[in-house]
């Protein structure tokens, strides 16, 4: 080994509701590690895992993907927070868009608003769409205003005023005026430039109630760690340095998710894999994505009910996942989720609940291996889930267990199979031609099954699916997303880059700012374009070509185009990105697992291997047991191997159920594996499918 | 290429009882979930697709799903008022017109499967490849409405107070708007001649289409995986498992005659207020819903025509099953419905229809809760706003140069019930449009928004109170006309078990300072500078 000190320690923790995951490298070695979370205080949690894995270390860079934001505003302990808005608008932010969440309740009821009514502040302005000054804030208006905030006692303020993306001078006014008083002011036209004043507001108001939180978090985080170089992962899956994290803490509200799609993309890259749709399935939700060239992105999101407008990956959510419990209703019909058993009662094979779930359904059908759960750290109880599948089985009609743990399977799978075409049918894609990129706990088993249902031939699982989003902290590159407002009628893309060059600059500054060198900066400006009088928006990049782009994108999208017709311009945005990671040496993504995860597998032999399959070498696995499994729509006798034992250019072309320590793998009937040079295991549906 | 064998993964017959033919639990949802995901998708290309705010901002549209014989399938859940009346549409767009493959029929005549005016319904049928061949039957139909902004008449918007069909605009039985795919010329012109602002609707109407085409798309590839009597099956299945839903809700309502009666404060035309009565009789698994005893059709555009009223009951029978049952016809089978002809109910041609879609619908609802709420007291709530307080403003920008058309919808207050209070400024029972934000109001019109409140004060007191209403006022820049169609302006959102009433809704012209309550429905010239104000309902409060 060389002098430990001469090594990079480049760390990726993902804190997540039940599990810290954290992996990291020392040079060549590779480490991973996950521990219980500390839902009081995540930094606890974090803390920890890094001083029993490295006592002497302090990272050079360490990349953290957390939840503390999205947490704090699902259960509501943010901040007290005062929100200032143009007088005449301070419901704004509880009137939301008028609709109620559910269509069919008897009584209906939407969330309370993030800052109650005595705690909202009219100013007296106003400011016209065009960004004329209708009435200015005078001195003695401002003046009440601070008076009124300072009285009110809060922590952290917001401040939202009509048209502010189309002049930001009154909230700039607000904000001096509020300076003397030391909390921290978020102004929303720096977060969502974006006209659409209850967006911008609940944007601007869920920043300013989780900043003080986050800003102590981030800190504390920052000084134990002692972490040179210390970075959050961002919705839009970029980091961003920790003191803009801390002021903007809104934009890392997808943060976990976002380093999972990023790592699988960096997984397909590799690969040589152009599109796919990435499948994370966890115990209670699952969320997908369609991955094309790049990215799929989106400019909002939502956390609970609240809409947050920052940009962020484009990823869907369902509410089924592997503790998903399932019924039969009142028509008969059998259903799975949205509700959950959770971790406690948690699925009937735990012990302690007694509802049938996807997890029992699995292990009934013999995909989940009782003695392997959490690399045997877990024994699930197959009685229990027995008993609670046959109470089903009864109220179903569908005979027995067996037959029914099937159902929940196929149905479980259906609900997945259309939030897929969902996705698909809004990006105007056919996904017949994309790979499943398989990952979190649960879903592997299910790969083989949702591929079929659409279509799809190829599957990829990459090594240790259950820690992939640590995976993506850790490779992640800096990244800082600023919108643009703009409104023009066929604007040239000289007048577009002009309106873009001083937020290029600023987000170029960003980087900077972290360390980056200007060499290492690649910049790009997308505009957000419609027919004049429409009212949807297609992003495209701002290049030239990039109206009969728009037009392109429009065909593709709504199957309708119209050249001729005029375009508006409605926003921008400006993308400054860290050009490559320079953290650490190119070869280490590849082994990262390796040293702990596949002991006997030399990090030397997969490196630097294309990634094309190869000649078999010398790999004949044994199976670690025989079990009866259901595949193939039937009950077979299949083997079950551990995957430390499945070496690269190993194939197979009968079922089996593989298992390792975060996951377990159904290769079903009609599927040939193979195993690819990162390890990935690689399934293609057999030319006979 | 078929993507996928077998139905479910269970080797051989399942052995318990099965629910239906061929059918067992598992089928049942695997079927129901692809039939109304085909709905969805249809939804999903129109928002993507649709040009006006009215589609984009506020989701004023519905899409369906409809078998062979032109029985609702799937319906996705937008718009409640929808749903009893879209399969009417279909119904009637089959009767009058022979549709070939790649056929659009377009209609929106209140008197052959329509609503009001503004609800254009578009149908096509869906043609399986092997049976392309001339004179055979399609297979299913696909079907969407979507609410336009304008549709030409006397006023604005389309809402105007309107003594007869005739002035609320373009009146359109069903009618092909393709035909092979190919646009019917004739029928595009007369349709874009007659309203406000042609762009918008053009840009509306291929919108329409394409989600239509995508049905068709999807039921086509439905049948290539599955067989085309396995979809049929599954089809008739749906429909009856929504029955055994709506059975399961009736048999929880305590059997027994439930009847109540409420009003409607008037038509805009003539004085005085009309009555909507109602009595449920629920017995042997079966409910008569008589609306015996509801006024005669009234001169103004307050009357509901049946498609509207089967909307409403089939909305509370919703709200008893929680929002868990598919829309489909399967619904009103175990329902024995009796409307008085020629009445407020179920009006006749050529009677004005423009607001009893949007305001009749509401009290309807409100009084079938009421009939209710004895049988059902620990579930029932008080009386929501009962309003959709309609607001339709028109005329040209000068600045944009152009015509325009504004018509929105303001919620209120939602009644107490027995779980807590109600909820405030949302949009309650037969709509859930959002609104316009303020910020694309002033880009898109000339007008400018002076305040947008909750209106404190508004719910009616009680153990727990009534949701608040709304206080909106809007400023013109221009000229323009007018039109207000709002309701529980003299009326009040009754309270239960003892709670108070909701406040009762306020109109407002404000001019050179002065302020002017104006009646709960009127037609105004508006000149640059007056304000309109409009206060809106609270829910009626609940207990002592």
């Amino acid at each position: 080994m060389n002098n430990p000190r001469a090594q990079r320690l480049v760390v990726g923790i993902d804190t997540g509701g039940t599990f810290t995951d954290i992996v990291a490298t020392l040079g060549k070695q590779s480490f991973r590690f996950k521990l219980l979370s500390t839902p009081h205080d995540p930094a606890v949690a974090v803390i920890e895992g890094l001083r029993r894995l490295f006592p002497d270390h302090s990272p050079d860079t360490l990349t953290y993907g957390t939840t503390v934001a999205t947490n704090a505003m699902l259960q509501r302990h943010g901040a007290r927070t005062a929100l200032v808005t143009t007088e005449g608008f301070e419901d704004v932010i509880e009137i939301g868009r008028q609709a109620r969440s559910s269509l069919y309740s008897l009584e209906p009821c939407n969330p309370p608003a993030l800052v109650p009514r005595r705690l909202r502040i009219g100013l007296p302005e106003r400011m016209l769409v065009d960004g004329t000054v209708e009435v200015a804030p005078d001195v003695a208006a401002l003046a009440r205003l601070r008076k009124r905030v300072e009285q009110a006692r809060v922590r952290s303020i917001a401040v939202c005023l009509l048209h502010a993306g189309s002049n930001p001078a009154h909230e700039k006014a607000a904000r001096e005026a509020l300076k003397p008083l030391g909390l921290p002011v978020t102004v929303s036209h720096t977060l969502s430039p974006e006209p659409g004043e209850y967006e911008r507001t609940s944007t601007t108001v869920a920043n300013a109630y989780v900043r003080p939180l986050m800003e102590e978090h981030i800190g504390k985080l920052r000084r134990e760690s002692g972490a040179r170089q210390f970075r959050v992962m961002q919705s839009n899956s970029g980091c961003i340095g920790a003191a803009v994290s801390a002021r903007e803490p809104i934009r890392t509200m997808l943060s976990g998710p976002a380093g999972g799609v990023a790592a699988a993309l960096a997984c397909l890259r590799r690969a040589e894999i152009r599109r796919a749709i990435t499948f994370d399935m966890g115990g209670t939700s699952t969320d997908v994505a369609l991955l094309g060239a790049d990215l799929p992105r989106r400019a909002s999101t939502r956390v609970g009910s609240i809409p947050i407008r920052t940009p962020c990956l484009d990823i869907h959510t369902v509410g089924a996942g592997g503790g998903s419990i399932a019924y039969v209703d009142a028509g008969g019909s059998l259903k799975v989720g949205p509700q959950s058993a959770g971790a406690d009662p948690g699925p009937a094979c735990y012990g302690n609940g007694a509802s049938p779930t996807v997890t029992d359904a699995n292990l009934v059908l013999g995909r989940l291996r009782r003695g392997f759960f959490l690399g045997g750290g877990m024994t699930l109880d197959m009685a229990c889930a027995e008993s609670a599948l046959n109470g089903l089985a009864c109220k179903a009609k569908t005979g027995d267990a067996w037959t029914t743990a099937a159902g929940i399977i196929e149905v479980v799978e259906a609900n997945m199979e259309q939030a897929v075409r969902l996705i698909t049918v809004e990006r105007g894609e056919d996904p017949r031609d994309c790979t499943l990129v398989c990952f979190g706990g649960a879903a592997a088993l299910h790969g083989c099954g949702l591929a079929e249902k659409l279509g799809l031939r190829e599957i990829l699982v990459p090594a240790d699916p259950g820690l992939l989003s640590a995976r993506g902290m850790m490779d992640g590159v800096l990244v800082r997303d600023l919108r643009v407002p703009v409104r023009a009628q066929d604007p040239s893309l000289g007048r577009l880059q002009r309106i873009t060059n001083s937020s290029r600059h600023a987000a170029e500054r960003a980087l900077r700012a972290e360390g980056i060198k200007t060499a290492d900066i690649r910049t790009e400006v997308f505009v957000s374009l419609r027919y004049l009088g429409q009212s949807i928006e297609i992003e495209v990049p701002l290049a030239r070509g990039f109206r009969a782009a728009f037009d392109r994108a429009h065909l593709r999208l709504l199957h309708s185009s119209d050249p001729g017709r005029s375009v508006e311009c409605c926003g921008a945005r400006v993308t400054a990105t860290e050009r490559r990671s320079t953290l650490r040496p190119r070869t280490a993504a590849t082994s990262a697992v390796a040293d702990l995860a596949r002991p006997k597998l030399r990090t030397g032999g997969a490196r630097g291997l294309p990634p094309t399959r190869r000649a078999p070498r010398h790999c004949k696995p044994e199976p670690v047991e025989q079990a009866q499994v259901h595949v193939g729509g039937r009950k077979r006798r299949v083997p079950v191997f551990k995957r430390e034992g499945l070496l690269p250019g190993y194939e197979r072309s009968e079922p089996a159920v593989i298992v390792e320590y975060s996951s377990t793998i159904l290769l079903d009937e009609g599927w040939n594996l193979w195993v690819d040079a990162d390890t990935n295991l690689r399934l293609e549906r057999s030319a006979r499918g | 290429m078929a993507t996928r064998a077998k139905n479910h993964p269970v080797s051989g017959k399942p052995k318990g009882k099965t629910s239906a033919k061929g059918f067992d639990a598992i089928d049942l949802e695997l079927f129901n979930s692809r039939l109304i995901a085909v709905a969805a998708e249809m939804g999903t290309v129109l928002r993507q697709a649709g040009f006006s705010p009215n589609i984009k901002e506020r989701r004023d549209y519905s899409c369906a799903v409809f078998d062979g014989a032109g029985e609702m399938v799937s319906h996705a859940a937008h718009i409640p008022v929808h749903v009893g009346s879209t399969p009417l549409s279909v119904r009637a767009a089959i009767d009058a017109v022979d549709m070939g493959a790649g056929d659009i029929v377009i209609l929106n005549d209140p008197y052959a499967g329509g609503t009001h005016l503004p609800d254009v319904t578009l149908v096509a049928p869906v043609f399986l490849s092997s049976a392309a061949k001339m004179g055979a039957r399609p297979f299913a139909y696909v079907a969407n409405r979507a609410h336009h902004a304008d549709i030409g008449g006397a006023g604005p918007g389309s809402m105007p107070l309107s003594t007869d069909i005739h002035a609320e605009g373009l009146r359109m039985p069903p009618v092909l708007l393709q035909r092979g795919e190919e646009m019917v010329t004739e029928t595009l012109t007369l349709f874009l001649a007659n309203t406000r602002v042609t762009d918008e609707r053009r840009g509306d109407l291929d919108a329409q289409i394409a989600a239509l085409r995508t049905g068709t798309k999807r039921v086509t590839s439905l049948v290539e995986s599955f067989g085309e009597d396995k979809i049929t099956a599954a089809m008739r299945e749906l429909q009856a498992y929504t029955r055994r839903m709506i059975t399961d809700v009736i048999a929880r309502i305590p059997e027994g005659r439930w009847a109540a009666e409420d009003f409607l404060d008037g038509d805009g035309i003539k004085q005085g207020r009309i009555r909507i009565a109602v009595a449920l009789e629920v017995g042997r698994g079966r409910l008569i819903v008589d609306f015996d005893g509801s006024a005669a059709q009234v001169t103004g555009p307050l009357n509901a025509n049946r498609a509207i009223t089967t909307s409403a009951v089939f909305y509370v029978l919703g709200l008893l099953g929680g929002g868990t049952m598919p829309a489909n016809a399967g619904m009103l089978d175990a329902v024995d419905l009796r409307l008085p002809g020629d009445s407020v109910v179920n009006c006749s041609f050529p009677a004005a229809v423009a607001g009893g879609n949007v305001e009749t619908s509401q009290r309807i609802v409100d009084v079938l809760l009421a009939a209710l709420a004895p049988a059902l007291p620990e579930k029932i709530p008080a009386a929501s706003c009962g309003s959709m307080n309609n607001v339709a403003i028109g005329g040209f920008d000068t600045l944009r140069r152009r015509q325009f058309s504004y018509y929105e919808t303001i919620g209120g207050g939602a009644g107490a019930g027995p779980s807590g209070h109600g909820a405030s400024a949302v949009q309650t029972h037969m709509t859930n449009t959002l609104n316009t934000p303020v910020e694309m109001l002033e880009a898109y019109y000339p007008m400018k928004v002076i305040c947008y409140r909750v209106r404190r004060g508004s719910g009616g007191k009680g153990r727990h109170r009534g949701g608040e209403g709304i206080d909106r006022e809007i400023e013109m820049l221009e000229p323009a006309q007018l039109t207000l169609l709002t309701e529980r302006r003299e009326t009040e959102p009754w309270g239960l078990q003892g709670g108070g009433p909701g406040k009762r809704g306020r109109n407002v012209l404000v001019r050179g300072g002065k302020s002017v309550k104006l009646p709960g429905k009127t037609t105004l010239a508006l000149e640059r500078g007056d304000r309109i104000r409009v206060q809106t309902p609270g829910g009626g409060g609940f207990g002592k």
